[in-house]
């Protein structure tokens, strides 16, 4: 079901001066009341995104839309977006309070009207009873809340959040992934979040964007980015995996480390060089007799859920596996997967070129009897 | 290591200094205070400062050093506000420093040579049809001259606060809707109060109680207490009533301090 779209990117470019540009010819898509995430590392445009959305940069080319209206020359204040941002940037003169009634005091809201909105805010990020307190005696996770009620105090129809739990430590990041994630789904509406966690990325989103070097590398589900990475650089960034060079024989066999296996995928040219990702998890360590492949572990680190096993194999490629049975550093073992956990990579494939691809299976897939 | 004694040791020079030019000269002042001009002990000093003639002269050095506090402000907060907007923003405070170097008596003369009868400013306004103006020895070039002199010291406090606030709360205003002006009232005004405190402090402080540009460029139509300090102690000789009205002075001083003492709040 297509939703109609609330934000549009029509090849939106940002470059400051004669730097390479910092956004590369950009055009997406973004649905009403869904979580999104533009991930990818530092400077790869992510946060430039957010910021044109925002109104705090202009674009150098291109146009955007907000509700089907263009936005490009609307100033900042006068869009229904609100930005969380990395640092909070909570107004330090203010109380919790005040900080949380800023934007209501401009559009001029009446006094009892703006009590009514800030309580039921505060108490939606539950700090209610905090009203009073100043800025500074707050925690970084108190702070991180008071920013979010004051953006959902306006009621915006989109929210931006930029980074804004990297500065929170682990535990209570997580708690706030699942705060985020069920005060999106309550509030109903969309969440542009920037990451650069993958995890973070993965457990929240209805769809990631992956961006690199100034371009959407791949959009989709996390499933289907992780299960799918269109190219080297997605399948590394996101979770741990195994990419090997292989070449594709036939429909449904590849070839890599100079073996032969079985795989899933067709509708490739014959003898056309691929790159094959393998999901540590998906790797089962077995007898030598019983695995597909033989390697010697080299070394073992325990992750608490499993252990990260770094094998390598005769060729001397690293085979990275988990397991949540430990392996003895220096044993000859086995390894086995099933012919889905091959994912097949073409090279320099375009993301159209890829969702084509992707349907094409289903229908061979069905026409097999699969 | 250092120890206690070797702090100690350290600390005697600013010790000293303190005790020698800063407690003994307010004593001096104090003692003095209470002498009148025969030199007999009396309080004659303190009754006389509540006579019209010292109350009129207090209240109008109040109300020059206000104007001249003020307007300085006023120049001062939007050229620092830009100042931090520049490229090359330390150059540009640089700049607008140096002349604070140059001798104030220099300066002094300096004006008086273009506000003169025959000055720069009266060939200027002859060629563009207005013709010579009396503009030395009135409030204008005081207060012209003053503000001149101390706008460094109000720029720097408030450049510094202004340069130290975090851009990110000027999107966030923004972003929830205020305008330009309205981030300014809200937002960066109240921000960078602190240093608008210090600037006026650093401003209003000097020039209650200036008193040689009151001479030079007033030509001593503006008596201030300032005036009047280095009228008694070199003129008329009566040192007592000199240093009570520097009691006086000091004491307005002090709590103009409390007044706009800073109140630290914030992250």
């Amino acid at each position: 079901m297509k939703n109609e779209a609330i934000i549009q990117f029509k090849n939106v470019t940002k470059q400051y001066d004669d730097d390479p540009p910092v956004l590369n010819d950009v055009s997406f898509e973004i649905e009403k009341g869904k979580f999104y995430t533009l991930l990818g590392p530092s400077g790869c445009g992510k946060t430039t995104i957010l910021r044109l959305i925002a109104g705090f940069t202009e674009a150098s080319n291109g146009e955007i839309f907000f509700n089907g209206k263009k936005i490009n020359d609307v100033p900042a204040n006068k869009r229904q977006v609100n930005t969380v941002f990395q640092d909070y940037a909570l107004f330090p003169h203010l109380n919790v309070y005040e900080n949380v009634a800023f934007g209501l005091r401009i559009k001029k809201m009446n006094s009892i009207d703006i009590d009514k909105k800030v309580k039921e805010a505060l108490s939606f990020v539950n700090l209610k009873g905090y009203e009073n307190r100043e800025i500074r005696e707050m925690s970084g996770g108190q702070r991180q809340r008071v920013a979010i009620a004051r953006a959902i105090v306006n009621e915006p129809e989109v929210i931006l959040l930029d980074e804004p739990l990297s500065a929170l430590d682990l535990k209570l990041r997580y708690e706030m992934q699942y705060e985020l994630r069920e005060l999106q789904r309550r509030l109903g509406i969309t969440f542009i979040f920037v990451t650069h966690d993958q995890e973070e990325a993965l457990a929240m989103s209805d769809e990631i964007f992956v961006l690199d070097q100034g371009k959407i590398q791949q959009s989709g589900t996390p499933k289907d980015i992780y299960d799918e990475p269109i190219n080297r650089f997605v399948a590394d960034f996101i979770g741990e995996s195994n990419i090997l060079k292989g070449r594709m024989l036939d429909d449904y066999l590849v070839e890599f480390v100079g073996k032969q296996f079985e795989c899933v995928d067709q509708g490739l040219d014959k003898n056309e060089a691929i790159e094959i990702v393998i999901r540590p998890e998906d790797l089962e360590i077995t007898t030598l007799e019983r695995g597909k492949l033989q390697v010697r572990v080299d070394s073992q680190l325990f992750r608490g859920v499993h252990y990260e096993i770094s094998c390598y194999d005769k060729d001397g490629n690293e085979w990275l596996v988990h397991s949540t049975k430990a392996a003895n550093v220096g044993d000859e073992i086995g390894l086995y997967f099933d012919p889905e956990a091959i994912h097949v990579m073409r090279l320099g494939e375009t993301e159209e070129e890829f969702d084509k691809r992707l349907e094409a299976y289903t229908d061979g897939e069905a026409g097999h009897g699969k | 290591m250092e120890n206690k004694f070797t702090r100690n040791i350290y600390m005697v020079p600013y010790a000293l200094w303190i005790a020698l030019f800063v407690i003994a000269p307010i004593l001096l002042v104090l003692y003095y205070s209470f002498f009148d001009i025969e030199g007999n002990l009396s309080l004659i000093n303190y009754q006389k400062f509540f006579t019209p003639v010292y109350l009129k002269m207090t209240l109008s050095s109040f109300w020059y050093a206000f104007l001249i506090t003020l307007i300085s402000l006023i120049v001062a907060y939007p050229t620092a506000y830009l100042l931090t907007k520049t490229k090359h923003k330390q150059l540009w405070l640089l700049l607008i420093i140096v002349p604070s170097w140059i001798n104030l008596l220099l300066k002094a003369y300096a004006f008086l040579g273009i506000f003169g009868t025959y000055g720069i400013t009266n060939s200027f306004l002859e060629v563009i049809g207005i013709g010579s103006q009396q503009i030395l020895f009135t409030d204008f070039s005081f207060i012209f001259v003053s503000v001149y002199i101390f706008i460094p010291f109000m720029i720097l406090p408030i450049f510094n606060s202004l340069n130290e606030l975090n851009p990110t709360l000027i999107d966030a205003a923004n972003d929830l809707g205020a305008s330009k002006w309205t981030t300014f009232r809200r937002v960066i005004f109240p921000l960078t109060i602190d240093g608008v405190k210090s600037g006026c402090q650093v401003v209003f402080i000097p020039a209650l109680s200036l008193f040689m540009l009151t001479r030079l460029i007033a030509g001593n139509r503006v008596i201030t207490l300032g005036t009047a300090i280095e009228q008694h102690f070199l003129v008329t000789q009566d040192w007592g009533m000199g240093s009570t009205i520097a009691v006086f002075l000091i004491i307005i001083m002090f709590l103009f301090m409390s007044f706009t003492g800073t109140r630290k709040r914030g992250i």
